[in-house]
């Protein structure tokens, strides 16, 4: 069995080499999709009217969803934050959820010669540079906001409190959040990967309608449980380093 | 005691290459689903807080039993990781192919199992919460999606530890570090 990520293309720049992997791949698509659906819908509420009908009511109420979302864990900082972290949850979660469809699996039997074909999707998240990138944003937000909510002054002195020794497990706590947050997401997916490739080696009569049970809760539920979760650590992070 | 060593250290490396790894995957294996402990305990729980609640209030009652469900499957999370290390072993072994030192690949191999072991700390935590989840949704059935965003929340949390043990377990398995 294998379960590495593989690696579609070298590239090189110079010295420098880019490697065009399967999550990367799978990630373009993702975005891609969204991307399209995006302006399928800004072309169909072209005229938005005053009573919503059709596909205008049902952007209006997953708008409202998310920005309820938003506004109920970030307390008055969530209205301005609600569209980022709608965008990420149906990022995560459609990044979660595509090993539930069909797009390019990559393979390489031998080392350096990749091959195509069309299978079930890895889950970009089943990466660590993913969920890692990700990670990495919520940690640049905390910082960030806290410096400008309070300044850098107040925000380095909330570094060495309640007293000075403390400084040092002040900011190893800080570096971990992101580490812990990041291997959350990861791990999760990862193992629903995992086992779902290795029930899927099981001879013929044990894929009679189990994989189904499977599917629903390691890709479906821990696939949007984990989604959910991600977003909203990060919010609750942010909003509290904003207080 | 030198000589005890000694013996003990020739017999493991006259001892045949693939038995010496495959007995460690299998007492590493059995090890992994010594994690099991900590969701039955914490389910368990879970499970007499819901039935309590329920008994306090019926009128929550369909309310709470929902609660104690997802907290219980959350909190199933560790010993499904375990399982997955125990299949991996059992299964799709990546340690018997590979090259380097018998006794060292053995040895990752058991130290993966232990690893899993810190899943029982997880599985009763989140149990916990569960229980503590559905006793105030039976008290409160109206408050239920924020009594499940804040469960959830501390679940999270509570499994951190949990999948620290998987990364290092899979990278046991799955990365050559030692050569």
């Amino acid at each position: 069995m294998d379960f590495s990520i593989h690696v579609a293309k070298v590239v090189r720049i110079g010295d420098f080499e880019l490697w065009i992997t399967e999550s990367m791949i799978n990630s373009w698509i993702i975005c891609a999709v969204l991307i399209l659906i995006a302006l399928i819908v800004r072309k169909a509420i072209k005229n938005p009217q005053k009573v919503p009908e059709g596909i205008q009511n049902v952007v209006e109420f997953m708008v409202d969803t998310l920005d309820n979302f938003a506004e109920t864990t970030m307390g008055k900082h969530g209205r301005k934050f609600g569209s980022f972290y709608g965008s990420m949850l149906i990022y995560i979660l459609l990044c979660n959820l595509s090993g539930l469809f069909l797009g390019p699996n990559i393979s390489t039997p031998l080392p350096g010669e990749p091959k195509v074909l069309i299978d079930f999707m890895r889950p970009p998240t089943a990466d660590f540079a993913v969920t890692f990138a990700l990670a990495m944003i919520t940690f640049t937000m905390v910082q960030g906001f806290a410096i400008k909510e309070k300044g850098p002054f107040t925000w380095l002195k909330g570094l060495t409190e309640p007293m000075w020794p403390l400084t040092p497990l002040n900011v190893i706590g800080e570096l971990a959040n992101p580490i812990s947050l990041s291997f959350r997401l990861f791990g999760n997916i990862l193992g629903g990967t995992i086992i779902m490739g290795l029930y899927y080696n099981l001879p013929w009569f044990a894929l009679i309608g189990i994989p189904v049970a499977l599917h629903a809760y390691f890709d479906i539920f821990a696939g949007v449980l984990q989604a959910f979760i991600f977003v909203m650590l990060s919010m609750t992070f942010v909003a509290s380093a904003m207080d | 005691m030198d000589g005890l060593f000694e013996m003990i250290l020739n017999f493991l490396n006259n001892t045949d290459r693939f038995a010496l790894i495959l007995s460690g995957s299998a007492i590493a294996a059995g090890l992994a689903m010594g994690a099991g402990i900590g969701p039955g305990i914490g389910q368990g729980f879970a499970a007499g807080k819901a039935a309590e609640a329920v008994g306090n209030n019926p009128e929550g009652g369909r309310q709470a039993t929902i609660v104690m469900l997802l907290g219980a499957a959350v909190a199933e999370t560790s010993g499904i990781f375990a399982l997955v290390i125990a299949i991996i072993m059992l299964f799709a072994n990546p340690l018997v192919g590979r090259e380097g030192t018998a006794v060292v690949l053995a040895a990752s191999g058991i130290g993966a199992g232990l690893a899993m072991i810190a899943g029982i700390g997880p599985g009763i935590g989140q149990g916990y919460a569960a229980g503590k989840g559905s006793e105030a949704v039976g008290k409160r059935p109206k408050l239920q999606s924020q009594i499940i965003r804040t469960m959830l929340l501390g679940q999270a949390v509570a499994q951190t530890t949990g999948i620290y043990a998987l990364i290092i377990a899979l990278i046991l398995l799955f990365v050559n570090i030692f050569f």
